[in-house]
């Protein structure tokens, strides 16, 4: 008797992909810090050696809240510097610092011209002292971008390029694609991801995962309001605009 | 005594990958300086008298196999060896590699070229047909030098020459084969000075710091004849790849007045070169450039100011608690201090947590409708104030703020500022003024 399709898919192992299961990364990953995000990457976590591409609406900036838990994580495992080429605006250190980053070991690279942005990338992919880099690419193609991917792929560093949200039309050689917004206040949407949590705060990222190694996801994530001191402050804060009080003296108290 | 003479090939390529050298004779010598201290060169032959040194190298065999095989000479070379050093010399000569010194030809000795004609008139074109003739006569005939240099080749008359000696300081120059119309076309020259200048290095030792290129243009042209680029690294190398690139990057910023004629190399401070740290992993040693060489070449295309690191400053105003700075100290920017990192963010007061991410360069100032800020459309406040009084020491006008923590429905989270007014501004009836400082990112 022939085995059936099961036996013989468990026979295979490793060699048959489903298209319905997540696909394993074929490198090295970085937990997100997200456990939510984490379920919904290949290998639980952003890909070491690839290119990953955030895309943002205009104005909005949700990155350094989206890779610090695993930036600070792979400081703390390695040394080298965090490479930031042609960031939007002044990255406020000791923001960054209270988050747990190591802000001594920035290098802010300040460029403007498209193709002085996608050299100094590459540069400093190639370097051993570059831990990670982050890259703020408003205007590239997409054989640019595969150039950029191969170079983080063969010199195995991680890549994080930030690009506005009309991308997302566009075809990319990245391995790994978000596309972040605030939280919507449709309730179409919110009705949708009902089954994942409650949306709440004002403060809630709304990640659509648009390319993995896997098979599509169709409900945007809802990642939580961020969590410490600014929530609480936040949950305070309100009140205290709405009548005259100190709202940091009521947070020391509540610390 | 034992010689060696050596000759660059003539038309030979030079291997792949390499420009070949500028001056192929004196770097030659240079190379042969670390067989023997005793090093001359002779028309287009290089000499080397080697019988103190043999011993050293392990014999006259070992000392061979190591100048022809295991430690490559800069260029592809002939060899020969000889008593002395007008045989070896002659020797280089196809086919006479082991011909006896009497038996080689008159057209091999230098100072006979002269007389070439005459000799063979006579019957006479060995070396010891010559010395077979009357000292006397021959001295008449044809001048002392011819038999001065006779006596050298045979080994009766001493053998001198002014010893070739490892420069101090490095300098070489290069007449380029054709004008240079624009500056980044210099390379190729340069890069034969610089094949040049690694083989000095070796040899010495040391490792460069600075060097100069200059070019000298042609004078027809009303403009300056001489140009010149320093060029300066942040730790010493020997690495002419890397010397390269830098050299490509200054180079594609300079603009020629006229073309350029030929290029001359100068080092201008060298360091003694420390031992490779070499890591007993092989996995701990990861590949590509470091560091430096990254800043060095960003530096270059970018210019020095656009890379920035971080200064901690204390103040109470945001835009002042940073400084971005220009790279002054590149081992901050990799060094891994776990623990110090922990005690900083501990020690920084923890109202730090609620500031933002970004911070906008400068305050960008919202639009007011009804009391109301609005970016683009109404913002809502969600905490604060957070007031801020600082600066009045500064002759500046004081930072007089309220912070806010406000949500726009397209940008998420900002950071915005009240304006306080002083009291004849109130007086005067001027509403306050609303401004974007920072962005929850």
């Amino acid at each position: 008797m022939a085995p059936s399709l099961p036996q013989t898919l468990a026979a295979l192992g490793d060699a048959v992909w489903s298209a319905d299961t997540l696909g394993g990364a074929p490198g090295a990953t970085l937990a997100s810090g997200y456990a939510a995000l984490d379920a919904v990457l290949p290998g639980a976590g952003w890909p070491l050696d690839a290119l990953s591409e955030l895309l943002q609406p205009p104005g909005f900036h949700a990155e350094w809240r989206l890779l610090l838990p695993a930036l600070v994580r792979l400081q703390q495992a390695s040394p080298g510097a965090l490479v930031l080429v042609g960031p939007p605006h002044v990255p406020f250190g000791p923001a960054l610092q209270a988050q747990g980053l190591a802000v001594q070991r920035l290098l802010w690279l300040q460029v403007s011209e498209p193709q002085a942005r996608l050299w100094a990338t590459e540069q400093a992919l190639r370097c051993a002292g570059v831990l990670a880099v982050l890259a703020w690419l408003p205007q590239v193609r997409a054989e640019q971008l595969r150039r950029l991917q191969l170079a983080a792929q063969t010199h195995g560093k991680p890549l994080f390029a930030l690009r506005p949200a009309q991308a997302q039309a566009e075809s990319s050689p990245a391995v790994l694609r978000l596309l972040l917004a605030p939280w919507p206040d449709s309730p179409l949407v919110q009705a949708q991801a009902q089954t994942q949590a409650q949306a709440q705060g004002a403060d809630d990222l709304c990640l659509h995962v648009l390319k993995r190694r896997g098979p599509p996801l169709l409900l945007p994530l809802l990642l939580p309001a961020r969590q410490g001191r600014l929530s609480a402050w936040l949950a305070l804060g309100a009140k205290a605009v709405e009548g005259d009080g100190h709202a940091l003296d009521r947070l020391t108290a509540a610390a | 005594m034992h010689w060696i003479a050596l000759q660059p090939q003539p038309e030979a390529q030079p291997p792949d990958g390499l420009a070949g050298l500028a001056d192929v004779w004196s770097a030659l010598g240079w190379w042969a300086l670390q067989f023997t201290p005793r090093v001359a060169r002779l028309d287009d032959a290089v000499l080397l008298e080697v019988s103190a040194s043999e011993r050293l190298w392990g014999g006259r065999a070992r000392l061979r196999h190591l100048l022809l095989e295991s430690n490559q000479a800069p260029a592809l070379i002939q060899h020969a060896e000889g008593a002395t050093s007008l045989i070896a010399k002659a020797r280089l000569l196809p086919g006479l590699s082991h011909t006896p010194a009497p038996e080689l030809p008159l057209t091999a000795l230098a100072a006979a070229s002269p007389h070439l004609a005459t000799l063979a008139a006579l019957g006479c074109t060995r070396w010891g047909q010559l010395r077979a003739l009357p000292r006397a006569g021959v001295a008449r005939r044809f001048g002392a030098p011819l038999l001065q240099a006779l006596d050298q080749a045979c080994g009766q008359g001493p053998d001198r020459y002014p010893w070739l000696l490892l420069p101090e300081v490095f300098e070489a120059s290069l007449e380029l084969a054709a004008q240079v119309e624009t500056a980044p076309a210099l390379l190729f020259g340069a890069r034969r000075l610089l094949e040049q200048l690694q083989l000095w290095l070796q040899l010495r030792q040391r490792a460069v710091l600075a060097l100069v290129l200059c070019w000298t243009m042609d004078a027809r042209r009303d403009t300056a004849t001489q140009g010149e680029l320093l060029l300066r690294c942040a730790e010493p190398t020997l690495d002419t790849v890397h010397l390269q690139r830098l050299l490509a990057e200054h180079l594609a910023r300079i603009t020629l007045p006229a073309p350029a004629l030929s290029l001359q190399l100068r080092t201008v401070e060298t360091l003694p070169r420390g031992g490779h740290t070499a890591s007993l992993l092989p996995e701990a040693q990861r590949p590509g450039d470091s560091l430096h060489q990254l800043l060095e070449r960003l530096g270059a295309r970018l210019g020095p100011a656009q890379l920035l690191q971080l200064q901690p400053q204390a103040d109470h105003r945001p835009e002042r608690m940073q400084r971005w700075q220009p790279v002054s100290n590149a081992t901050v920017l990799i060094a891994n201090e776990p623990n110090a990192a922990r005690a900083g963010a501990l020690n920084h007061s923890q109202d730090q947590a609620l500031y933002p991410s970004w911070l906008l360069a400068t305050p960008q100032r919202l639009a007011v409708r009804q009391g109301h800020p609005h970016y683009p459309d109404r913002l809502t406040l969600l905490a604060g104030p957070q007031r801020l009084e600082a600066g009045w020491w500064d002759a500046e006008p004081s930072a007089l703020r309220d912070y806010y923590v406000a949500r726009s429905s397209v940008s998420g989270l900002l950071w915005v500022y009240r304006e306080r007014l002083d009291h004849p501004q109130v007086e005067a009836g001027l509403a306050p003024r609303w401004y974007l400082h920072g962005v929850f990112g």
